[in-house]
């Protein structure tokens, strides 16, 4: 138990000053054995130099990241005995095909039993013999996972894995990510896209401009009992009606005769039984998601600097 | 341990195409260069200009000779308003004119007294006893200082003769002059000869493998070579200057045919090939020196001093055209052009052109390359220290260099055997050397290019810097052979020497071993220091740096 209470990745006032603005600043955050935890951000938000300093590619000017105990920095070379990486750009070393990458790339790695890269490479359904410089995005992208994939290390760090494939490899690889989840690995990735995020991850931190914003917990997010409804009305005067009820309107459309109410759970009868005297033109339910989520922490954070 | 076999099989396989052609195509050229220059004469030209040069200054020296001769013969004689006068002679001219005036004067003393005692007394018979007595004495001293000067000639003929002068002078004075006189020389002449001969048969017997035949002709020519000199002081009624001219040129231009001849060394059992070349050389000789004379002969006739005549006469074919002229056609003359081709050419620039172009690619992909693109994640998400992978990169890039130039070593070898070997202009020391030195230039390009290669994490720069500057410096060694002095100064512009200050290449100097010595392992061992501390100051820059992967 105590074991699993000691973070295996640790970041501690991680900074990396790039001036203008640019870089990391003061990051904390760690991450549990087993965890999967998520990092999202706009372009240039600094998820990927947050990545390149945990695989000590880059030298922190402040803080650390500790892997297992081990300075990133430091024993970078160490730490790559528990670590798997798929970098955000791919690309490939200049070999002939793809066989000879992951070949060369299983030597490197001291693998000399290739089951495991076979079964990855069957279950990605990725035909190996290709060039390697003829690819598509999506092949690279698998390829690299069986690269990443086949040392089966105890840390996975996949830095943007999804970007530019469509929307059926993004569900092989929501798979498979689930499968390693499985297997007790733990598992540090970037993204754009919350939905899958929301989808794997136990935890997602939210860096904007260089610093993390919020570390929102997906478990705590589902079982929230907020909900939100976008009602229409038929007629003003039902609309001016229902605007006159207590309700909490975090929206307002009166050209359309629209609101956007945020209810608890447990008030969803006392709307309903409301509803029934009005004139409703449609009702929808606004999923309060991850996406939500940041978009309001976000907001709350750009009023707190004006 | 820091190699990794998986890293250096990963780079071997990115750039073996790039070896292998670059290799190919370097050793076909060096190939090509060494067996097209070893079998076409293409020294030919060169041997030609370096002939004429020789000629011209043989042909110089025989001028030279030719009138030196000519000016001795004619300085035998002075010539003056259409009377020739002796000035030189063997040895008898001055003490004949001194004993003659002492024969003269001691017999006219003793008539003198004679005459007067004749008249007076009876004393005038032992008088002339007296002056005959006297005239004994002076032949007797004449004998004595002509024999002191001929050594042991027969001197019977000479006291007799000279007797028989006083006595004719004393019968009749006015005939003493002419005829006696020309016999009295002739006497001594005869004597001078026989001395001559005896001399030369003396000397000729204590040569080795001296014979009594070869000993004759020796004397025998030794005597007529004393003939002729003496037979040119003899005045003669008929002494005209200018037979006398045509006589000592033609002895001259003899005198020069024989000794050109000589020089040959023909013996009886020459072939005659030999001899009839002895003969055409001999007779061009002879030609030369007439010319020469001929020449000389006439610019005096037209009024030029003696300096000035001389200096028209001995000038040869590169004596007449411009000095600086004449300085680069020696100069090209003298030019080692297999030196200039396969070292200054092709070891320092043209060989490692393809070379270079490998150095500045592979070093470029080896690191920066694989980190612009990011391809080094892959290999650094292994357990590879990032040490490891700068010393297998550099590992492999010196290997890959070291397994070229040991091809290009090889063809090189083999071409020169094919070509003569160590008859061949360039011996396979030279050549071993060559391929050392070009090998260590690359050495250096290459710790050069792969430092760059670990500083820089965008290719642009890497390959701009790394490549850019071994580009130039590599233009800077062809401008600068311009001004080097490999280049004959005809085509070469002294100024252009300041590129080769630009370029590391100028450390590999191909003249230098050419010259033998060893002051080219200086350049070798700075180019050897170049490249080491380039790879060293790589591997740490590399280890250190953030990387953009």
């Amino acid at each position: 138990m105590e074991k699993e209470l000691t973070p295996l990745i640790q970041a501690e006032n991680l900074t990396k000053d790039y001036g203008q603005g640019r870089g990391v600043f003061d990051l904390n955050f760690s991450i549990k054995k087993g965890e999967t935890f998520g990092f999202v951000g706009t372009n240039g938000s600094g998820k990927t130099t947050t990545i390149r300093q945990i695989m000590g590619f880059i030298k922190p000017q402040k803080g650390f990241v500790k892997i297992n105990g081990m300075d990133a920095w430091q024993d970078s070379c160490e730490i790559k005995k528990y670590v798997s990486y798929v970098p955000g750009e791919i690309a490939f070393p200049d070999l002939k095909d793809g066989i000879t990458f992951l070949k060369n790339q299983a030597e490197l790695l001291g693998i000399k039993n290739l089951d495991y890269a076979n079964y990855l490479i069957k279950k990605l359904q990725l035909d190996p013999s290709a060039n390697l410089k003829r690819m598509s995005k999506g092949m690279k992208q698998k390829t690299a996972l069986v690269a990443a994939l086949m040392s089966d290390k105890e840390i996975l760090i996949l830095d943007e894995p999804t970007t530019g494939l469509d929307p059926l490899m993004r569900e092989t690889f929501i798979d498979l990510i689930f499968e390693q989840k499985k297997k007790g690995k733990t598992i540090l990735m970037s993204s754009q896209m919350f939905d899958e995020l929301e989808r794997t991850c136990d935890r997602v931190a939210l860096i904007f401009n260089g610093r993390i914003i919020d570390i929102a917990d997906i478990n705590e997010l589902k079982s929230s009992t907020r909900k939100i409804y976008k009602i229409e009305f038929l007629q003003k005067v039902d609309y001016q009606k229902f605007k006159r009820l207590r309700y909490k309107i975090i929206r307002d459309q009166k050209q359309y005769n629209q609101v956007t109410i945020d209810i608890d759970d447990k008030d969803i009868n006392r709307l309903f039984k409301t509803l029934k005297n009005y004139q409703v033109k449609f009702i929808a339910e606004i999923k309060f998601n991850l996406e939500k989520h940041f978009k309001d922490v976000l907001a709350e954070q750009l009023k707190g600097e004006k | 341990m820091f190699f990794s076999k998986a890293l250096f099989k990963q780079s071997m396989k990115a750039n073996w195409v790039k070896w292998l052609s670059v290799t190919v195509a370097t050793c076909v050229m060096l190939a090509i260069v060494i067996i097209v220059l070893g079998s076409l004469s293409i020294n030919d030209i060169r041997d030609s200009l370096k002939g004429v040069f020789a000629q011209a200054d043989q042909e110089a020296e025989l001028k030279e000779g030719a009138i030196d001769s000519y000016d001795a013969y004619l300085s035998s004689v002075e010539f003056e308003n259409g009377i020739v006068t002796l000035t030189g002679s063997p040895f008898w001219d001055g003490a004949f004119v001194s004993i003659k005036d002492e024969i003269t004067e001691a017999y006219d003393n003793s008539k003198a007294g004679y005459e007067l005692q004749n008249g007076v007394s009876a004393q005038g018979e032992d008088l002339k006893q007296l002056q005959l007595t006297t005239s004994n004495a002076l032949a007797e001293q004449f004998f004595q200082m002509a024999g002191s000067m001929l050594g042991d000639a027969t001197q019977d003929d000479l006291a007799q003769l000279i007797y028989i002068l006083i006595l004719t002078y004393e019968n009749n004075p006015e005939s003493f002059d002419d005829a006696n006189s020309a016999n009295l020389v002739e006497a001594i002449n005869n004597q001078y000869y026989a001395y001559v001969y005896d001399m030369a048969y003396d000397l000729a017997l204590q040569e080795e493998n001296a014979t009594v035949i070869n000993a004759t002709s020796s004397a025998i020519s030794a005597k007529e070579v004393a003939q002729k000199g003496v037979g040119a002081y003899v005045p003669s009624a008929e002494f005209d200057i200018n037979d006398y001219k045509t006589t000592a040129r033609d002895e001259v231009n003899e005198l020069i045919r024989n000794q050109a001849y000589n020089s040959f060394n023909i013996v009886e059992t020459s072939t005659d090939e030999q001899k009839e070349e002895a003969n055409q050389y001999a007779i061009a000789a002879k030609v030369i020196s007439n010319t020469a004379i001929s020449t000389y002969e006439l610019w005096l006739t037209e009024g030029a001093t003696v300096e000035e005549a001389r200096l028209q006469a001995t000038v040869s074919i590169t004596g007449q055209i411009d000095e600086k002229v004449a300085e680069a056609l020696e100069e090209l003359g003298n030019m080692d052009i297999y030196g200039l081709i396969i070292g200054s050419i092709f070891y320092r620039i043209a060989g490692i052109l393809l070379p270079m172009v490998y150095v500045i690619m592979v070093a470029n992909g080896l690191l920066a390359g694989q980190v612009d693109s990011g391809s080094m994640a892959y290999v650094l998400s292994t357990p590879t220290k990032r040490r490891t992978v700068s010393t297998t990169q550099m590992l492999y890039l010196l290997a890959s260099l070291l397994a070229m130039f040991a091809c290009v070593t090889a063809v090189s070898v083999v071409s020169i055997w094919i070509v003569g070997g160590n008859s061949f202009a360039i011996n396979f020391g030279e050549i071993l050397l060559f391929n050392l030195g070009a090998f260590l230039t690359m050495f250096a390009f290459a710790g050069f290019c792969f430092m760059c290669s670990a500083i820089f994490n965008r290719t642009k720069y890497s390959l701009s810097i790394g490549g850019g500057i071994s580009i130039f410096m590599l233009v800077c060694t062809i401008l600068g052979l311009f001004g080097s002095n490999v280049v004959p100064s005809a085509m070469r512009i002294d100024q252009m020497n300041v590129f080769n200050y630009l370029s590391m290449i100028s450390l590999f100097d191909t003249n230098l071993i050419l010259a033998g010595g060893l002051t080219f392992f200086i350049g070798f061992g700075v180019l050897a220091f170049i490249g080491v501390i380039s790879f060293i100051i790589g591997t740490i820059v590399f280890d250190r740096k953030d990387l953009p992967l």
